[in-house]
């Protein structure tokens, strides 16, 4: 997978404007990460179990049960604009 | 060229719980904003998520309903996108290791069974509400007002696999899904309050092809009608430009109700798009068999095991399928008057037809306290056994539905019950023969319309009294012989 890597892809997902200077640099960093990464892969280990979170506690649930909420004005007052109740900010359109 | 289309449905479901997700904030259904609102649904920094019981009951429940398999140590994920009504930034959601996997529901589409599978059913947050203001036009906006009294509401996202190939059979899932949730007991299932939301994943390809065309999904379709609609124009409009040799963009598009068209709203984001992470504020979910067997207890009568009952009364598979989404009293009332009567067929064309219409007619949601199974059953028994006409039946169901009579009773009071009386129709038919020579010389054959005519005339001379099945036999046997 490590061959496909394309530092375009990268830069466009971050939302960073890279340099073609910086991006060969990138490139070369990055590219060494994953063969770390590649390296990992070759580690067996078909016998451990799944590790998925860095925490071992487990989840604590609540009943489902409401409790007073934020005072209407106390949740608007950090607000720089509010409109019939509403937080007011820049248009937005998808 | 011959295409398929290939659909993959993705749809969220609205949880009935008291609080939201991740904060003990009331669920609250009110123009009123941000009435229902503290600092961890409105993304305030610091403000830590505790998943509700509830809600994951419910998921576990809804798993199980759609046939999947639990995953028993699962997690939530961080989905990063950037908008403003998701103040966090991020949506609490699942990546991979949703809470259900690989299951299915069974769908009927007219006298067909059809299993849609499931990818997967997973737990997540609703974002807040926009409304984008100024002079009307949407993108000429100046501005956009937020709510969130819904961000935080529990949301269960349910994708099936890319396997419903025509917009009948994606209305016929939701159909089935949407009586799941009210089933259970999960969700309101209401489409026109959002409680359920569907987006539509449509690809087109060559019909010998193994691959699946470029796919596009379809977003805003809030009723069933405008899914079906926008499955259809989808659908064509894909496959004109295969076959005008232009290639399909993998894009988001948008339902656009006016005008009955989807139009280009944004290249596709891949899940790399989102920067899926695990939630450090939230440590593994474990769903063990204990919990598992909590959630069992709830669920009963699910639509699957409505369809079995109903088919087992003698009712056909499309005609189970209706009253198994319907109401529940209809399904009540149709199951006890059927013991009765006997007749599934003739029980559920009264109730669907006469009954259902009447309601819809009078304005009745519910049915007046009197009416129960063994009026409607006695009702059904006197038409069924020709006592009264059809007719006189409808007339009678009408009274029913606006005071307490007995139906019998009635129908003998008023005079609506029938002669069978061979020697009382003897008499009309020949007098009604007498009147009408000249028709009588024109008639050919048994066959002939002018029959019907003569039939009417006997019924009228009787005002309705008789039954016509046997004045149209002795009718022919007076002139045939």
């Amino acid at each position: 997978m490590s061959e496909n890597f394309n530092i375009d892809d990268i830069s466009n997902l971050a939302s960073i404007e890279l340099s073609e200077d910086e991006k060969a640099k990138l490139q070369k960093d990055l590219q060494i990460i994953l063969e770390h990464v590649d390296a990992l892969k070759n580690i067996d280990v078909k016998d451990q179990k799944i590790d998925i979170h860095p925490l071992s506690k487990v989840l604590e649930l609540r009943k489902d049960e409401s409790k007073e909420s934020l005072k209407h004005e106390d949740a608007m007052m950090n607000s720089p604009e509010t409109k019939d109740g509403h937080f007011v900010v820049p248009p937005s359109i998808e | 060229m011959n295409l398929k289309a290939t659909i993959g449905m993705e749809t969220h479901v609205e949880l009935d719980t008291k609080s939201k997700m991740f904060c003990s904030c009331e669920v609250v259904e009110t123009d009123e904003p941000n009435i229902s609102v503290c600092p961890t649904c409105l993304g305030l920094p610091g403000a830590l998520p505790v998943p509700n019981k509830t809600a994951i009951e419910y998921i576990v429940m809804l798993s199980l309903g759609a046939n999947c398999n639990i995953t028993n140590e699962g997690m939530f994920h961080r989905k990063n996108y950037f908008y403003p009504d998701l103040p966090k930034n991020y949506q609490i959601s699942q990546f991979d290791f949703p809470v259900g996997v690989n299951g299915f529901l069974e769908i009927v589409l007219d006298e067909e069974l059809h299993s849609v599978e499931i990818e997967r059913v997973h737990m997540e947050e609703d974002t807040g509400k926009s409304v984008h203001i100024g002079s009307g036009r949407i993108d000429s906006a100046t501005s956009t007002l937020l709510d969130f009294n819904r961000s935080g509401i529990p949301l269960v996202e349910v994708v099936t696999k890319p396997v419903i190939s025509t917009s009948k059979m994606a209305v016929a899932y939701i159909e089935e899904l949407r009586q799941l949730v009210i089933d259970l007991g999960i969700s309101k299932g209401k489409l026109e309050k959002g409680n359920l939301r569907f987006d539509a994943n449509i690809s087109v390809a060559n019909e010998d092809s193994n691959e699946l065309g470029t796919k596009v999904e379809i977003k805003n379709m809030n009723s069933l009608k405008s899914l079906e609609k926008a499955i259809d124009y989808e659908i064509m409009r894909q496959s004109k430009q295969i076959e005008k040799g232009e290639s399909v963009i993998q894009e988001t598009r948008h339902w656009d109700e006016n005008k009955q068209v989807t139009i280009s709203m944004r290249t596709k984001e891949g899940s790399a798009d989102y920067r899926y992470f695990s939630d450090p504020d939230l440590p593994n979910m474990i769903i063990d068999e204990e919990f598992i067997n909590n959630s069992k207890k709830n669920i009963q009568n699910l639509p699957l095991d409505k369809r079995k009952t109903l088919k087992e009364s003698g009712l056909s598979l499309s005609d189970s399928n209706y009253l198994d989404k319907g109401d529940k009293w209809l399904y009540d009332l149709y199951l006890s008057t059927v013991e009765n009567t006997k007749d599934s067929k003739s029980t559920f064309n009264f109730l669907t037809g006469e009954l259902q219409g009447q309601m819809r007619k009078a304005e009745i949601d519910e049915l007046p306290d009197w009416v129960d199974s063994e009026k409607i059953s006695n009702l059904i028994n006197l038409f069924e056994t020709n006592e009264v006409s059809f007719t006189s039946a409808k007339d009678i169901l009408a009274k029913l539905l606006g005071e307490d009579i007995d139906p019998k009773s009635y129908a003998t009071d008023n005079n609506l019950i029938q002669s069978s009386d061979d020697e009382e129709i003897k008499t009309l038919v020949t007098s009604v023969i007498n009147e009408n020579q000249d028709i009588v010389e024109r008639l050919e054959d048994p066959e002939d319309k002018l029959v019907g005519f003569l039939v009417g005339q006997v019924m009228k001379s009787s005002v309705n009294k008789v039954n016509p099945g046997s004045v149209k036999d002795i009718l022919l046997k007076e002139l045939f012989g």
